[in-house]
């Protein structure tokens, strides 16, 4: 039938837009001359022009062959240059496509998918076996291509996966709004650690390599027997890494000006064998964060504690140095030594005198809003509002020794002086910057949080010991806070934001109970509070390794417990 | 979580069309891909990309590092380069999209805005009303980029002294652009704790700084 052959050479020469034209144009004569012809043959069917009578000889010789191969068919029904025309098309344009060439399906065809029907409706008036099948073949031919066309058409993305962390994806090919679709499977997955579990339509398990992945989807159409075509569509998944393992831990170079260890521990008995000093102990841990230890940078954060045992005062301080600030990590040091060195001396120099205002303050009645109470603020001010204020001061000359400004030397700083009286414990704190400080009893669930954090508008913003508008009387005055509480309360706590902002998230959070329960339990199960000696220091310090997504600020913790 | 927030600004005016927004497309993608491999980045980068040429577009939200995948960018057959406008619309999604601390929220880092033109902006009136809305909106960085010769840094130098000017608008500069781009975003180039403006990296070789 060269006619068909002829058509099909047209159509696959020709673009969409030429065929409608010509369409448009010659339509209407080509289905009148059609007619005619037709009118004609069945007047006398004898006098059939040659096509015809070949059309016969092709419909004989065909019947055997029919059960082979197409191949066989083709050499059938394509003749002379017809045929050279026809492979010339297979071996262009069929092979374009990404798709398993199955060649019992591989009519020599190249149909528009617009125009298939047309075709098949022009085909449907030839009768007798052959033709059948080769319109079958068409046909099918036809709808696979349309079919590819509209998979192709289609963009599937799967959401990114993350190496480690389960995956579990609904993947309905239903819902793909092609119905033609009768089943799919995956190649691909395997490789990745997934699977796709038809049953469920679910994509999952475990990814194991992070990258851009290339998953092929295979496609079956509906009614699919062996030997049909199976489609293709080509799909990305993204997985990233776990970003655990991103991390390096770069030591920082010894040779560095300021040097300091990457972390410190420490534990101190303290009153912890004294009745009248209460029987407590202190334990503190600093770690330098993740972030500064992949790329080599040192730890910023510092810390420092002290116990008089003449006069029964704990005294404890963090510091938390800017990681913009290049020599951070020596104005927390500074800071942490000078208010040491500061209360010890103003503790001991004033420790009748401040010892009689708390006990009057404590004796009074309420409300405690009084001169009582502010003789002990006042005291408090000379004592750690003086070491918060030489604190600065001795950074300031740190600085200008070195000709740096004092920005580079940025530090946050809470101070805290806790002793034991008869009547309870004292505690008094200062607190510049972020990070926080409290005092939590478990057994009756009181907290009280010595203070406010300094936050800005945005992330990592805040207030600076460093800042001389912090460094103002007015300023330390309103940053002091103090109180008497239970003698056997669980614990004060200070804390940089290392720890703050993964356990407690916001500033609001910082005075939730509950939260402090959380983080009372989690320290509990990694550290052994009971056993009291260097040991907790060590506990303390791997504590500081936990994982939080996003924080990996420097972290120091220091507990009066 | 901290995000960081960073908004890209691409032109996408008829006269990027064809090789110079397919070398976009591989810069972006090749950024990406190397964002992925920086842990904080990882963690913390979301990315926002706005497209403008005579309309502008969000064509992707503020979106997790973790959780983005490029969306299709297209490019009119000619048009004029709406960059006013696209500062305005920055400016809305900045202010719905960025969050700042609260009590009760956590607030984002201070954004992040590059952005990369082959022109210059056609609304020049918008355009100049838009800087100083852009300087209240507090970018930690503001890196702009003048793609080929057409591209005019005078103006971006209103809105920023970080303009760099790419000669041409090839694949291979692009490329070194937002590696360069990624390399700002990285843990190292984070300053914790202040509100300085970002401390860049070293611009590539083909980069040149117009000061």
């Amino acid at each position: 039938m060269k006619i068909i052959d002829f058509l099909n050479t047209i159509i696959a020469d020709a673009n969409e837009n030429e065929i409608n034209d010509f369409l448009s144009v010659k339509e209407a004569s080509i289905i009148a001359e059609i007619h005619k012809l037709w009118n004609e043959y069945k007047q006398n069917p004898v006098s059939g022009t040659a096509e015809n009578q070949g059309d016969i000889l092709v419909r004989k010789g065909e019947k055997e062959a029919l059960a082979g191969n197409i191949d066989t068919g083709r050499e059938v029904n394509n003749t002379g240059s017809d045929k050279d025309n026809i492979e010339k098309q297979l071996g262009t344009d069929d092979l374009k496509e990404p798709v398993n060439i199955n060649e019992a399906e591989d009519i020599p065809l190249d149909i528009k998918i617009n125009d298939a029907s047309t075709i098949i409706i022009d085909m449907g008036i030839i009768q007798g076996g052959v033709k059948q099948e080769y319109n079958q073949k068409t046909r099918e031919a036809a709808i696979n291509k349309a079919f590819n066309k509209q998979i192709q058409s289609i963009h599937i993305s799967l959401p990114n996966a993350k190496v480690n962390q389960e995956y579990n994806v609904e993947f309905d090919f239903e819902k793909l709004g092609i119905p033609e679709i009768g089943e799919i499977e995956f190649e691909g997955l395997g490789e990745i650690g997934l699977e796709y579990a038809a049953e469920e339509k679910r994509i999952k398990g475990m990814p194991t390599t992070a990258g851009d992945h290339k998953i092929k989807l295979l496609i079956k159409r509906k009614n699919w027997e062996n030997g049909k075509r199976i489609f293709e569509c080509n799909i990305i998944l993204i997985i990233n890494p776990d970003p655990r393992l991103l991390w390096n831990s770069i030591p920082t170079l010894t040779s560095i000006s300021y040097y300091k260890p990457d972390s410190a521990e420490q534990f101190l008995e303290a009153g912890l064998n004294k009745v009248k000093f209460g029987k407590k102990c202190i334990v503190a841990a600093s770690q330098r964060g993740r972030s500064h230890a992949h790329e080599g940078k040192p730890r910023d954060d510092d810390f420092a504690m002290f116990f008089d045992e003449q006069t029964g005062w704990y005294i404890m301080t963090v510091a938390d140095g800017a990681g913009s600030a290049q020599f951070s990590r020596r104005g927390s040091q500074i800071a942490c030594e000078t208010v040491i060195e500061v209360c010890r001396v103003q503790l001991t120099a004033q420790d009748k005198d401040f010892d009689k205002h708390i006990e009057n303050f404590y004796k009074e009645k309420e409300p405690k809003i009084t001169e009582k109470r502010k003789m002990v603020g006042d005291s408090l001010y000379t004592i750690i509002g003086a070491a918060a204020f030489k604190a600065y001061k001795n950074i300031e000359k740190e600085a200008a020794g070195n000709n740096n400004p004092i920005k580079d030397y940025s530090t946050t700083l809470i101070i805290s002086i806790c002793k034991k009286f008869k009547f309870g414990w004292f505690v008094g704190a200062f607190w510049v910057g972020d990070g926080g400080i409290g005092i939590y009893d478990h057994k009756i669930q009181f907290l009280k949080v010595l203070g406010e954090s300094d936050g800005g508008e945005y992330a990592g913003q805040t207030r600076f010991l460093t800042m001389p508008e912090v460094m103002q009387p007015n300023e330390i005055y309103r940053r002091l806070r103090f109180d008497i509480v239970k003698e056997d309360f669980t614990s004060v706590i200070l804390m940089t934001d290392g720890i703050t902002d993964p356990k407690f998230d916001t500033d609001a959070n910082l005075n939730k109970i509950e939260k402090w329960n959380d983080l009372w339990a989690d320290l509990s199960s990694e550290v052994n509070f009971d056993a009291r000696n260097d040991e907790t220091a060590g506990q303390l310090l791997k504590w500081l390794d936990f994982w939080s997504p996003g924080n990996h600020d420097d972290r120091t913790i220091a507990i009066l417990y | 979580m901290r995000r960081l927030p960073v908004y890209l600004l691409l032109d996408t005016s008829g006269s990027m069309k064809g090789e110079p927004i397919e070398s976009v497309k591989v810069g972006l993608q090749a950024m990406i891909a190397s964002l992925r491999q920086d842990p904080f980045a990882l963690e913390s980068v979301y990315i926002s990309i706005i497209t403008f040429n005579r309309e502008v577009k969000q064509i992707m939200p503020l979106t997790e590092l973790e959780n983005m995948q490029l969306p299709e960018i297209v490019t009119p057959e000619s048009g004029p380069t709406h960059l006013g406008a696209a500062l305005e619309i920055l400016c809305q999604k900045v202010d719905t999209e960025v969050k700042l601390s609260t009590p009760e929220q956590k607030g984002d880092w201070m954004p992040l805005l590059f952005i990369m033109t082959d022109g210059k902006p056609s609304d020049l009136q918008k355009y100049n009303a838009m800087i100083p809305e852009i300087k209240k909106r507090h970018f930690a960085g503001i890196i702009a980029c003048a793609a080929g010769i057409k591209a005019d840094p005078k103006p971006l130098e209103l809105l920023t002294h970080q303009v760099y000017s790419l000669d041409t608008t090839d694949s291979a500069t692009f490329k070194q652009f937002f590696k360069w781009v990624s390399a700002s975003v990285s843990v190292g180039n984070r300053s914790i704790g202040a509100s300085d403006e970002i401390m860049l990296p070293p611009p590539p070789p083909e980069v040149h700084s117009v000061i």
